[in-house]
């Protein structure tokens, strides 16, 4: 049992703040989409709405077609998996994963029964009868994801559900979750803030700011080719460079930035290049090199770090502040004038920040 | 040294307790040891006395009332309380507050006018044409439960709120998306969760009530006599020592019996202590 | 949110108000009544019930003992309270475990039953006289309520900050003063609005201390109803109840009204 998530035109206030804008979703079935952010970018607030503890302002949330914008969170039928557990105190590991069964009016053997099998699904079975004050941070969290998919939710959430374990268990639980979510096939929205965790578990990421969803791609998408400057600098591009085009030539275009830097690129890489535009990339999309004829971007390197498979260099240059990398073989010292030539496999075009903002 | 320290800072709040409290009524108690007819005369003398055991019996059953409707009654508003949004909270509990803070005299004066032959209670009822003549509501055992509920309702309130307050949002969000109902979430998470905050403020109650002078003083009168108000008039108005001792120490075993046992039981049934 | 509550839950919780409020109201309508028996709604506005308060010498006098003794058992609790308090959160491993127990007796033993042993084997026993002995009795009331307060604020104090004091080279007592008590100061305001305002309202221990000329406001209210029934206790109630809603608006502006609730 799985389906499909649609957020459609979400508005969302609280109080007279307005804290999620025109936001639409689309999650197809057995899919895990991340929502990933800072604190207060709106990803926490767009899981209350989907669980029913919030309600939007404007908008439709519908799930397998069905609408549940103003459906009282009890009668939604979505496993929740919260950040700190939630776990009720005053019952046993069991009576705890059993609670959604409970109020299904599942009761007696058939009961006891699904409980136990999700139990060892999740290797708790011997702690069955323990209090959850009685358990370990990563035993908890195991019991509170059984207590999400033992009601086989047609839709499971997670709401930072790692933040509270230390790195090593949390790297376990993450594959953990991702193998139960597959195995059941689940539609899953994933609610965190860490990059790393959300890159490696989910099959898509919406990268949140502001209350919107600033790109909705997969990882891989998202770490090579982000869409906008923002997405950019938060998965770690540290140079972003303004240019402006001032000669087109067949698929060649030659474009200017600050301080009068010329850089040739060739469309058969970045595909239409608009008349403005930035030119994006981590340290690895700009090469070291002291050929003062290079096609690159002049510079004076600064400090140099050992990144065991490059030196990396702060450089000074007229476009900025930018950092580049250079070979292993030749080391260059603080002072030298060099130029940075850009990587094209490793830089991307943005359109200027003032147009998507 | 700091043994020696922390001694001096206490000793003279030891010292107080010790000598004014301790001391006196362990007196009290020695008084009811040492009469004439052996130490069991003065409470074989209490519980063989039918007008007393009648007291003991009813201020009991006072209790156990006021308790009783002050639980679910200030179970049920603290719930709403903790319930509503933040500035109607603080104006509710400030609304909790006022009463608890007016003293026992004046409260229970209130039920006075109340309640009275000319009260407020008659007079209505007469304009209505429920009746033609007033009720005697004051000097019955009716009267006395209601001033104590409104005396307590307040204290029970307030444990509650706090009791309430100190149960997550999560676990009852956690609850609503496991398909529970609100009526369902209120009576297997909330309930169970409260029950530690119910039996202190059990106790509370049926200690203060068991205790009470002046409410049934007020409006209890000679017809309602209580055990307060039964040692108080032992000890000032027929100058019976013994006899007021004995009941001093009834009351007093039987409030540190349930102090006990309740503060046991509840420390039994804290989930959150485990 | 959903926050939502049975409309029947808030129909109760409203009902539930309106008993609480209702019957204070009533006191201060029955107070300003122009009749001379207690009624309400108040029958022509008047302030003469109040005025009568202060013509009536009973009134006046135990007006001024009730507040006398209110501050100076206050006072005696807050110097012994404090550093007991003080001693059971500092020096908690090195004191035994029965001191704690001891500080809780006073809530346990019934007011009623230590005014009646207070009078029979200390006021009458060594012929105190039944001032000082109000005075006792109510040091041993409010006693808890400082200590327990006192010991509220400091659980979340870090004794650290004093010992850098001292290691810095301020000397222990000047140390108390300048950096504990300023931490407790809200704990010590609490505290005294909450031993004063339960002083003044007592009748359980006071009504054992009565003696020809002394007697409190409330056991004074008391005897007085019992032989009229006519608005003046309604006034005095009334000015009691001021009394109350003007420390409770100093608690409100020092500290906020949620700390009562601890």
């Amino acid at each position: 049992m799985t389906q499909r998530l649609v957020l459609d035109h979400i508005t969302a206030h609280y109080g007279s703040t307005r804290v999620l804008e025109d936001l639409s979703l689309d999650i197809a079935e057995g899919e895990l989409v991340s929502l990933l952010g800072a604190s207060g970018c709106g990803k926490t607030t767009t899981l209350r709405l989907i669980a029913g503890f919030l309600t939007p302002t404007a908008g439709t949330i519908t799930l397998g077609g069905k609408d549940l914008t103003r459906l009282p969170a009890h009668k939604r039928d979505i496993g929740l998996v919260f950040q700190n557990y939630a776990l009720f105190p005053h019952l046993s590991v069991a009576d705890n994963v059993g609670f959604g069964l409970k109020q299904r009016g599942i009761a007696g053997e058939a009961r006891a029964k699904r409980v136990n099998a999700m139990l060892e699904r999740v290797g708790l079975a011997h702690l069955a009868e323990r209090l959850p004050g009685a358990l370990s941070g990563g035993q908890k969290q195991r019991v509170a994801l059984a207590r999400a998919l033992v009601i086989e939710p047609p839709l499971l959430m997670f709401d930072e559900p790692l933040s509270n374990l230390d790195a090593k268990l949390r790297v376990d639980m993450r594959v953990e979750i991702r193998q139960l979510q597959r195995a059941n096939g689940t539609t899953s929205v994933y609610v965190t803030h860490d990059q790393e965790e959300a890159f490696s578990i989910s099959d898509r990421v919406a990268i949140m700011h502001q209350g919107r969803i600033m790109q909705l791609d997969t990882p891989e998408m998202l770490y090579q080719r982000p869409a906008n400057a923002f997405v950019a600098r938060f998965v770690g591009f540290e140079n972003l460079i303004q240019m402006k085009v001032i000669a087109r030539e067949g698929g060649n275009v030659t474009a200017e930035a600050a301080g009068g830097v010329r850089l040739s690129l060739s469309a058969d890489r970045f595909g239409a290049i608009p008349d403005r535009f930035i030119l994006a990339s981590r340290a690895d999309g700009l090469a070291v090199t002291d050929d003062p004829n290079a096609d690159g971007i002049p510079a004076t390197l600064g400090l140099r770090t050992y990144l065991g498979r490059a030196y990396q260099y702060q450089c000074e240059t007229p476009a900025g502040h930018l950092l580049a990398n250079g070979p292993l073989t030749r080391p260059f010292a603080p002072g030298t004038a060099a130029r940075l030539v850009p990587v094209p496999e490793q830089c991307t075009i943005l359109a200027p920040e003032d147009q998507n903002r | 040294m700091k043994r020696f320290a922390g001694w001096t800072l206490a000793s003279p709040a030891t010292l107080v307790i010790i000598a004014f409290l301790v001391l006196p009524v362990l007196a009290t108690f020695w008084t009811t040891l040492t009469t004439p007819g052996g130490p069991l005369e003065p409470y074989l003398a209490f519980f063989g006395s039918g007008f007393r055991r009648t007291v003991l019996w009813r201020t009991i059953q006072v209790s156990l009332a006021t308790t009783a409707i002050a639980l679910v009654v200030g179970f049920l508003t603290a719930y709403v309380i903790s319930r509503a949004p933040r500035w109607l909270k603080s104006i509710l509990i400030i609304a909790a507050v006022f009463p608890l803070l007016t003293g026992v005299v004046v409260r229970s004066f209130a039920w006075l006018i109340i309640l009275g032959r000319n009260g407020i209670l008659n007079n209505f009822l007469i304009s209505i044409g429920v009746t033609d003549e007033p009720f005697a509501m004051l000097y019955t055992q009716g009267a006395v439960i209601t001033a104590m509920v409104y005396l307590f309702v307040p204290l029970m309130i307030l444990t509650l709120a706090g009791v309430l307050e100190s149960i997550p949002d999560d676990l009852i969000q956690a609850s609503a998306s496991l398909g529970a109902t609100p009526a369902a979430t209120f009576r297997q998470v909330i309930l169970p969760l409260s029950v530690p905050g119910l039996i202190v403020g059990a106790v509370l109650v049926f200690t203060g009530s068991f205790t009470s002078y002046a409410t049934p003083q007020l409006l209890g009168g000679e017809s309602v006599m209580m055990m307060g108000t039964l040692m108080y008039q032992q000890a000032m108005v027929t100058f019976d020592w013994v006899s007021a001792s004995t009941i001093a120490m009834v009351m007093v075993v039987i409030t540190i019996a349930i102090v006990l046992a309740m503060t046991r039981l509840a420390r039994r049934l804290n989930p959150m202590a485990v | 949110m959903t926050r939502s509550v049975h409309p029947a839950l808030i129909a109760l919780a409203v009902l539930v108000f309106i008993f609480l409020v209702g019957p204070l109201v009533i006191v201060v309508g029955a107070a300003l009544s122009d009749t001379s028996y207690l009624t309400f709604p108040p029958q022509g506005l008047s302030l003469r019930w109040f005025e009568n308060i202060f013509e009536i010498a009973a009134f006046r006098r135990t007006i001024v003992t009730s507040l006398q003794i209110a501050f100076i058992s206050t006072g005696i609790a807050l110097l012994i309270g404090i550093p007991a308090a003080y001693a059971m959160n500092r020096y908690r491993v090195q004191l035994p475990g029965w001191l704690s127990t001891l500080f809780v007796l006073p809530v346990l033993v019934p007011e009623l039953v230590l005014g009646f042993s207070l009078l029979k084997s200390v006021a009458v026993q060594f012929t105190i006289p039944i001032y000082i002995s109000l005075v006792i009795g109510h040091t041993l009331l409010v006693l808890p309520y400082v200590v327990r307060v006192i010991s509220a604020s400091l659980a979340g104090f870090d004794f650290s900050v004093e010992e850098a004091a001292v290691s810095l080279g301020s000397p222990p007592l000047k140390t108390f003063f300048t950096i504990l008590l300023p931490n407790v100061r809200s704990g010590v305001i609490a505290a005294f609005i909450l031993a004063f305002i339960t002083s003044i309202n007592d009748v359980s221990i006071s009504i054992f201390m009565t003696g020809p000329g002394i007697s409190t406001l409330p056991i004074q209210i008391l005897a007085h109803t019992e032989q009229f029934f006519d608005p003046t206790v309604a006034s005095v109630s009334v000015l009691l109840m001021v009394l109350t809603v003007a420390v409770m608006a100093i608690v409100e502006r020092t500290l906020g009204l949620t700390f009562l609730a601890k």
